[in-house]
């Protein structure tokens, strides 16, 4: 071979080396400020172009639009641009649309991001609407103080749920066992789960110990709460006698093995071990219970978490929330009216997010209903809300490490790789500097 | 094309009275020749500065501010090092990311060039259809970053998964690979490896240039397989090994893609995927820490460029340019 050539290729080499290690790997987040809204559009006829972004499945997504183009027919001048995506990564979506200052008009919202995003003043006060364009005197007081942050109004409630332990009915008929109730002590509830796995070789229930929603109701319970004020409302000592609590479980085979209650660890409806068939109770919100039914072919059936039922609380299952950037808050603010207080969206948009806000129109929506697996969701969350307690606030800024820090902590104890102690004071550490 | 240009303005300033001839033109010309290179540079030049330099500067400045990614860039409160000194003395999930990093790649690099060099060796044979072998063999590569091979290599390692089912052929009780802490990262590891197929063509194409006559002296001198392979076969292919080892040392440790596939995003099972770039993208995306992200990315970019200068100042001393011009 010719030496020039040689030379060339050794040149080209450590060219291409040199331009592999130059490769940006930098992030750079191109942020440009968010301007806060414009005037208002005075003339309400004219054309209007609101973008919509919100989370769920394809049957939400369905529904939304069906209800959207309920709106369209009354209000021609107005149309809508609609992106939606999967719950997971949509917050991660929301705020990278709010660094680049684009923000989508109208957005879905729930309580794990809400203080997130309305503290840095990604949402606009809607404070000003209330009692004017959004009405918001027929929804239970609750559902409007959840919606509040540090005095300002920034998400109207969507719907409403609360939490719901969902049980697989066929497997426990066909085994001639007792289905669990509402009022059930946990105790009971873990001995009988491990009477399930006795009898049928699949653990009687899903390990919730990572689950924020199932610890919440249980801390309530201890006459405690998840936060007190910008601070978390229990101690190291409160967390560690919960992760004891599963572990007995763990130890009497009641639960799955730490594999299996990690693949149970998601928001994925379709991953719920009772719809996979890998425990007998999954731990959810009572509203997914028609949406769980889709992906299984057993009977399912729905009861309040173990304890009593008073740890629950009428939840703002979502919030419509509007940027702050928007021109178009008017508009914006007329739509979100639309959607949770007019009989025909309710009719259409049905449990998907929840039982409608508007009480009047969930009384007069439940009486239509005809799906059995929606009827029995309601029935269950209407039972219950003679026994409900007192909503507590809205979860701080920071909410979303602590979920996140427990689900680490749970399956580190799980997986036998930290005593509840240590898991328990390791999450403490990490979590109580990011609250605020 | 870089020959044509220089040639041209040396002609036009020869024409100019009182200007003695140069072989590489006057000051004026290269002047104008440096300006003409600019010019044809600046399509590239401009994105690089948009696209790239930019954003990069930026991160930096973020780097020392408490940017949250949702509040405006004209808010931002300038906190010093103090991103920098979190990282080194009060994050454990930082130690946590390096320490998962540094074992994907010190185990993962390695074992895949082998993997690559070995079946390049294979291939360098003249077989029938052996053309048909390298593309098969160079396809996982293809779709290497994707995240459905992820997703596939999830179902394939779960406790139900295929690979279980082949261990139970041989009566061995499989684990659930992906959602055990214990072997999730090897999963990885091994996923990464079976993605062989660029540096194998480039070990291949290296192969091809090493020549002939030196297997034929080497065997005529009673040299076996063996002795061809560690004499002639190495030495000859060490700048291609090097540059393989660059390459795949700095995808090793900036793998992103499977890991937040299999962990659903969260580096789980128990932060045993939690790998340096995912880390980074949970502190920036879902912990609304942008600055500090942004420092993290400093480091690790100061990092790999502090471990491939490792390789070249200690590549003069094994890697063999067969030019005669060694140093």
């Amino acid at each position: 071979m010719h030496p020039g050539i040689r030379t060339h290729r050794r040149r080209l080499l450590r060219g291409l080396a040199a331009a592999a290690i130059a490769v940006p790997l930098v992030l750079g987040a191109a942020a440009c400020g968010d301007d806060e809204g414009g005037g208002s559009t005075s003339d309400p006829n004219a054309p209007v172009r609101l973008s919509v972004f919100y989370w769920g499945s394809e049957a939400r997504a369905k529904l939304t639009e069906d209800a959207l183009n309920a709106y369209k027919a009354k209000h021609p001048n107005v149309d809508f641009e609609v992106t939606w995506q999967a719950n997971q990564g949509y917050a991660d979506k929301l705020a990278t649309l709010a660094a680049g200052g684009d923000v989508p008009d109208l957005f879905a919202l729930d309580d794990n991001m809400l203080a997130d995003f309305a503290t840095r003043n990604v949402t606009a006060d809607l404070t000003e609407y209330k009692g004017g364009k959004i009405d918001v005197s027929k929804f239970p007081p609750s559902l409007v103080e959840y919606g509040m942050v540090d005095g300002k109004l920034v998400g109207i409630s969507a719907g409403e749920n609360t939490q719901g332990l969902v049980y697989n009915k066929t497997l426990l008929t066909k085994n001639g066992l007792p289905e669990p109730t509402t009022g059930q002590t946990w105790e009971q509830h873990i001995d009988w789960a491990a009477q399930v796995a006795a009898k049928t070789k699949v653990p009687g229930t899903q390990d919730p110990s990572a689950d924020y929603k199932a610890f919440w109701v249980w801390i309530r319970q201890q006459g405690k709460d998840l936060y007190s004020g910008k601070e978390l409302g229990f101690t190291a000592d409160d967390l560690a006698k919960w992760f004891t609590l599963w572990k007995g479980a763990r130890d009497k085979g009641a639960t799955p093995t730490p594999d299996i209650i990690h693949e149970g660890n998601v928001t994925d409806i379709s991953k719920q071990l009772v719809v996979t068939g890998k425990a007998g109770t999954s731990w959810v919100w009572a509203n997914q219970m028609p949406e769980l039914k889709k992906n299984t072919k057993d009977e399912l059936g729905v009861v309040a978490y173990p304890g009593d039922p008073s740890g629950q609380w009428a939840r703002s299952s979502m919030y419509w929330s509007v940027a702050r950037g928007s021109d178009k808050k008017d508009a914006a603010v007329d739509v979100i009216n639309f959607l949770v207080n007019d009989q025909e969206a309710v009719n259409i948009l049905g449990t998907d997010r929840g039982l409608p806000s508007n009480i009047d129109l969930r009384t007069a929506f439940a009486s239509t209903v005809s799906d059995p697996n929606m009827k029995l969701s309601i029935q269950v969350e209407n039972d219950l809300a003679s026994k409900f307690g007192k909503a507590p606030q809205v979860p701080p800024k920071g909410h979303s490490t602590f979920r996140s820090e427990l689900v680490k902590a749970a399956e580190n104890v799980q997986f036998g790789r930290a005593t509840p102690e240590k898991a328990a004071a390791d999450l403490i550490a990490v979590v109580q500097p990011k609250l605020g | 094309m870089a020959l044509t240009t220089a040639e041209q303005p040396s002609v036009r300033a020869s024409r100019a009275p009182g200007i003695p001839v140069k072989r590489r033109g006057s000051r004026r010309g290269r002047r104008s020749e440096a300006v003409a290179g600019y010019v044809f540079l600046s399509p590239w030049l401009l994105g690089l500065m948009a696209v790239t330099a930019v954003p990069m500067l930026l991160s930096l400045y973020i780097s020392f501010t408490s940017y949250d990614i949702l509040s405006p860039l004209s808010e931002v409160e300038w906190v010093g090092l103090e991103n920098y000194k979190r990282m080194f003395t009060a994050d454990p999930s930082y130690w946590r990311s390096v320490t998962v990093t540094v074992s994907f790649a010190l185990i993962a690099v390695p074992l895949k060039l082998a993997v690559a060099l070995g079946v390049a060796l294979l291939l360098n044979r003249a077989w029938r259809g052996v053309g048909l072998f390298r593309g098969l063999f160079y396809l996982p590569s293809l779709i290497g970053g994707s995240v459905a091979l992820a997703i596939v290599w999830v179902n394939m390692f779960n406790r139900e998964g295929a690979f279980n089912g082949f261990l139970a052929l041989f009566g061995i009780e499989g684990k659930p690979w992906v959602n055990d802490p214990t072997w999730a990262l090897e999963t990885l590891m091994v996923l990464a490896i079976w993605q062989f197929g660029a540096p194998m063509v480039i070990f291949l194409a290296g192969l091809k240039q090493v020549p002939t006559e030196l297997y034929e002296a080497a065997s005529v001198d009673g040299a076996g397989r063996f002795r061809q392979f560690v004499s002639v076969t190495l030495p000859m292919l060490s700048p291609v090994i090097f540059f393989n080892l660059v390459l795949e040392t700095i995808n090793g440790f900036q793998g992103f893609t499977a890991a937040f596939v299999l962990s659903n995003g969260t580096g789980g099972p128990v932060d045993s995927t939690l790998m340096y770039t995912l880390n980074l993208y949970i502190k920036g995306f879902t912990d609304y820490e942008m600055g500090y992200a942004s420092a993290m990315a400093w480091v690790f970019l100061l990092a790999i460029g502090i471990i491939t200068a490792v390789f070249f100042t200690t590549g003069r001393f094994w890697v063999h340019y067969s030019d005669g011009d060694d140093r």
